[in-house]
């Protein structure tokens, strides 16, 4: 793997499901945020890529390319296990990494996120796109094309979070982008 | 799971494409009838929560209305949701600037 300018053992690290992998990798930026951070996942969210990646349709496709880059990516089970409510077993598993990691969760899962108020750090996928934008990588206009792209496949809780990462994006007060 | 009955009147010749349909599919015609009221419902309440959506992060729609229109539990959904993407995005922008010239494309 090509080393990232900044220092390896410097780098942040945070917990992926598989919300934020598809939504990355839908407008290829995953390589990017696997060059620049430690990126971990569960076990169970590496078969639900896998399921995703036997059918022949959009996320079909997007998952394959996630899962090419598998090596890149630390698949971890988590050791405790605290109940969590209403949610799935994979987000059960995703939820507890985080808490014991002390390390923030990448989704786009809105349920999954209210959940956790409180007890863990949530980062919705376009938190990469702000990142990369500010520091220097991607011009705004890009960032909010990629966004634009993001919201184009999936839900209206998504095109919620995406627009309303593009209004932030261009609104925001303290914009220096 | 509840269920509610709705008394519809339908045309005769909605009935006989029906008939045709489940026939040749060889399906229960009730249950052919309600997986399709299911499929479009979902379908169609997608994209017009989509274009609700669309129009509140935007501000062009506030909370009330959307409450009036489908109710208070989609419309507390919709403003959690743009509180919470517009929190990430800030705390994005921190770190982008902490890391600013360290990142590599």
């Amino acid at each position: 793997m090509e080393e990232s300018f900044v220092e390896n053992s410097k780098r942040e690290s945070f917990i992926f499901d598989t919300s934020a992998f598809i939504s990355l990798e839908s407008v290829s930026l995953l390589d990017i945020v696997l060059k620049n951070f430690h990126i971990t996942t569960s076990p169970s969210v590496i078969r639900e890529l896998e399921n995703f990646a036997i059918h022949n349709d959009q996320l079909g496709e997007i998952a394959q390319r996630v899962l090419k880059k598998k090596t890149m990516i630390l698949s971890e089970a988590p050791m405790q296990l605290q109940p969590l409510s209403y949610v799935s077993d994979t987000d059960k598993d995703l939820f507890n990494l985080a808490l014991s990691r002390k390390i923030a969760l990448v989704t786009d899962d809105v349920k999954l996120v209210r959940h956790s108020i409180g007890t863990i750090s949530t980062e919705f996928s376009p938190f990469f796109l702000t990142v990369f934008t500010e520091a220097g990588l991607f011009q705004k206009n890009e960032a909010i094309q990629k966004l634009e792209t993001m919201r184009s496949i999936r839900n209206w809780r998504n095109n919620t979070i995406y627009l309303s990462a593009i209004r932030e994006l261009t609104l925001g007060k303290d914009n220096n982008i | 799971m509840e269920t509610e009955q709705l008394n519809l009147r339908v045309s005769q010749d909605l009935v006989h494409d029906i008939d045709i349909v489940t026939g040749l599919l060889k399906v229960n015609r009730s249950e052919w009838i309600k997986t399709k009221l299911a499929e479009e419902a979902q379908k169609e309440k997608n994209r017009l929560l989509m274009e609700l959506s669309t129009l509140y992060a935007k501000g062009m729609i506030t909370k009330d209305s959307i409450e009036k229109l489908v109710g208070k539990e989609i419309a507390e959904e919709m403003e959690f949701i743009k509180e919470a993407a517009i929190e990430s995005v800030r705390r994005g922008r921190n770190l982008g600037r902490k890391l600013r010239g360290k990142l590599k494309a």
